[in-house]
């Protein structure tokens, strides 16, 4: 067993699993969306995508540009959240928790990408 | 990979950033648990967005302080918890950026792939030159002075260091690398469509024969110039036509030999294939009689073999007597002593050659020599540039050097690939030939080496000639050889030969009428070469020069003076 595959594939699957934490709910409703959970989901997403840099193999940049794309979507959610709340005085409506949410879905889907990317290549490594 | 360095900054960047990520995270989320009270005294908490607001000022040492309310005891403590975290984790960052960037490997892998740009950047012509010694040195020089970009790679990083700091008036892009691998060929260029030629001036024979077949096998249109020191590598070099071998033997004794029986004939040579730096030497006639040779390595035997062919009685002086075709009367020794020499009955030799692989053993035989007599006509070999204040001192009547030797022959090989052919018929014909070629040149009044220049009457390169002859106008050689501006007087441009349908003709005739297809080998003065580029693309220039009048290329203008008037002219 390799350890740093063991922290590699811990940081790629936490990532997803935040995400999919945060996203579960109704798509506006405050109460079911912790801030603490995407931010949480942001930084171990930040973590992933450093920890796949640096990597040369075909799959490692599909990977890296999958995180790449967690990270955009996220820091998107992350900014309309501060945005509604700190700049603009609007609150969390359920739109703007919609549109929180919704980015956050995109995300997961990228994440979920990288999970199966990871997945197949270590069933292709093992045999 | 093409940028390798970026991909390895980024692996060593790994566990540093994040460090980094983790630190932010901690202290911002640190933050927002902190129970604080705002400015009415009411419980208060820092928001996610605050706290990261707190913590980006308080990571980069900023320092707003405490916003937006007044901190409790709780939050000041966090502060210090975060401004330790995140400042340590700045330091450890940046250590490691200032570790990596100083690390030989990545810093290696950084030049590479900036001389890898540098190269693929290139675009116009150049030369790829692989060895940096007296020979690349002379070459990388002469080219640059012709404002063509040369890069050069050479194994000996010390050498490659050296070339940064030299004054070269055209862009050199050196790298240090092994120039026998054709991956580093490829990266130096090799493979562009802009690299002209490859010049393989390294002191490894062996080297250059690798080099010389890459260079024909990965690009067949770049011309091929290699040194060989030993003749199977230079049959070998041939045999996959390379497009010219240079082997400072054979060139050392061919001068030599010319010296001897076609002294115009080998001051023209030397002229022209010495390099830029050429002036024309004021040699003495080698006298006929019994000479005697020092040193009988390849050089040494090479010369003996010659003066032994046209006649001359040699008595060889060698310390090693198991060299094989060794004289058989060949006297042992040194040289360099008076009783040696004496032994060899100097007082009654006319030449002394000192061939050994030693410099300062060739100049002591110099001195010995002289000393006994000073009547002899004195051929030393330099081996090496560095001694060459020395040899100039020491006054020989004719210094060979291997390096200037070869990069002359290359440099006027890639200036005009018709010398060679130019030289071989000069030799065969009459010695007045090239007596008098030599005078009219002389006559032009300069010190540095005429410019050689090959022109082909094709609508491509010579447009202006191409137009004229198309039109049916008389394009005689000697129009080229007119001021544009004063018909009358001539410019210092000399025909040197005339290929046409595969015939060379010798200095041709002035009156000799152009044709689609020539092609001419031209020895111009410095600076005049311009002005003969200017008469080849320019008409109106040309049909002066021809006809004393323009040529008009408007329609109206072709109209009124049709061509027939033009070609009524004298």
């Amino acid at each position: 067993m390799n350890m740093s595959k063991v922290v590699f594939g811990f940081f790629v699957l936490l990532a997803l699993t935040l995400n999919f934490g945060f996203f579960l709910g109704e798509i506006d409703n405050p109460d079911h969306h912790n801030v603490y959970e995407l931010f949480a989901a942001l930084v171990v997403g930040l973590i992933a995508t450093v920890m796949k840099l640096g990597e040369r193999s075909q799959m490692s940049a599909m990977l890296l540009a999958s995180s790449l794309v967690v990270d955009l979507h996220l820091i998107a959610a992350a900014l309309v959240w501060g945005i509604a709340v700190h700049v603009t005085d609007t609150g969390l409506t359920p739109a703007v928790m919609a549109t929180i949410v919704s980015l956050s879905g995109g995300a997961l889907l990228a994440n979920l990408l990288s999970v199966v990317l990871l997945t197949m290549d270590t069933a292709g490594y093992s045999r | 990979m093409h940028d390798s360095y970026i991909f390895q900054f980024f692996q060593r960047m790994r566990i540093p950033l994040v460090v980094l990520i983790s630190a932010y995270a901690i202290a911002t989320v640190g933050f927002t648990l902190m129970p604080g009270v705002d400015d009415e005294g009411n419980p208060w908490r820092l928001s996610l967005f605050e706290a990261f607001y707190v913590v980006s000022y308080t990571g980069s040492t900023i320092g707003f302080g405490e916003v937006p309310y007044e901190f409790s005891a709780a939050q000041r403590m966090w502060t210090m918890v975060s401004i330790y975290l995140t400042v340590f984790a700045w330091l450890f960052s940046i250590g490691s950026i200032i570790s990596l960037l100083q690390d030989p490997a990545f810093r290696s892998s950084l030049q590479r792939s900036r001389f890898r740009r540098a190269v693929r950047a290139i675009d116009r012509p150049f030369y790829l030159v692989c060895g940096h010694g007296d020979t690349g040195r002379l070459l990388t020089q002469a080219l640059t002075d012709r404002h063509f970009p040369v890069v050069v790679i050479d194994s000996n990083r010390d050498k490659i260091d050296a070339l940064s700091v030299e004054p070269l008036r055209a862009p050199v892009n050196a790298y240090c690398m092994d120039a026998r691998l054709p991956d580093n060929l490829c990266e130096a260029g090799l493979r562009s469509r802009w690299c002209m030629g490859v010049l393989a001036v390294t002191s490894d024979s062996q080297a250059n024969l690798k080099i010389a077949i890459s260079g024909k096998l990965l690009n067949h249109r770049c011309s091929v110039h290699a040194r060989a020191d030993c003749k199977e590598i230079a049959d070998n070099m041939r045999s996959f036509e390379t497009d010219q071998v240079v082997s400072p033997i054979d060139e050392y004794v061919r001068r030599m030999y010319l010296a001897i029986e076609n002294p115009s004939a080998f001051r023209l040579f030397h002229w022209l294939q010495s390099g830029p730096d050429a002036r024309l030497p004021e040699v003495r006639q080698p006298p006929r009689g019994r000479w005697i040779l020092c040193g009988f390595g390849a050089l040494g035997k090479a010369a003996y073999e010659m003066l032994v062919k046209i006649g001359m009685e040699v008595t060889v002086i060698e310390a090693d007597s198991r060299i094989p075709g060794l004289p058989a009367d060949a006297i042992q020794g040194r040289g360099t002593q008076a009783e040696t020499l004496h032994e060899a009955n100097i007082e009654s030799a006319v030449g002394l050659l000192a061939t050994t692989g030693d410099d300062i053993d060739n100049l002591s035989i110099l001195m010995t020599a002289r000393a006994l007599n000073d009547q002899l006509f004195f051929g030393v070999l330099e081996n090496g540039l560095s001694s060459h204040a020395l040899f100039r001192a020491a006054r020989p009547d004719f210094i060979g050097q291997p390096s200037i030797v070869i990069a002359g022959a290359m440099l006027s090989r890639i200036q005009s690939p018709l010398i060679h052919s130019f030289m071989e018929q000069l030799i065969a014909h009459p010695k007045e030939l090239a007596a008098g070629l030599l005078r009219r040149l002389q006559s032009w009044q300069q010190e540095a080496p005429p410019e050689l220049f090959t022109l082909r009457i094709s609508p491509r390169r010579a447009p202006a000639i191409a137009t004229l002859i198309e039109r049916g106008l008389k394009v005689p050689l000697s129009a080229l050889m007119r001021h544009p501006a004063h018909p009358e007087s001539t410019l210092p441009i000399e025909p040197l030969m005339l290929c046409r349908d595969a015939e060379n003709v010798l200095l041709p005739d002035p009156a000799t009428e152009l044709a689609s297809g020539d092609r001419l080998l031209v020895a111009a003065g410095t600076g005049v070469g311009h002005r003969l580029g200017r008469l080849v693309d320019n008409e109106n220039t040309l049909s002066r020069a021809v006809t004393g009048q323009d040529i008009h290329p408007g329609w109206l203008w072709q109209r009124l003076f049709s061509k027939a008037d033009l070609t009524k002219s004298p």
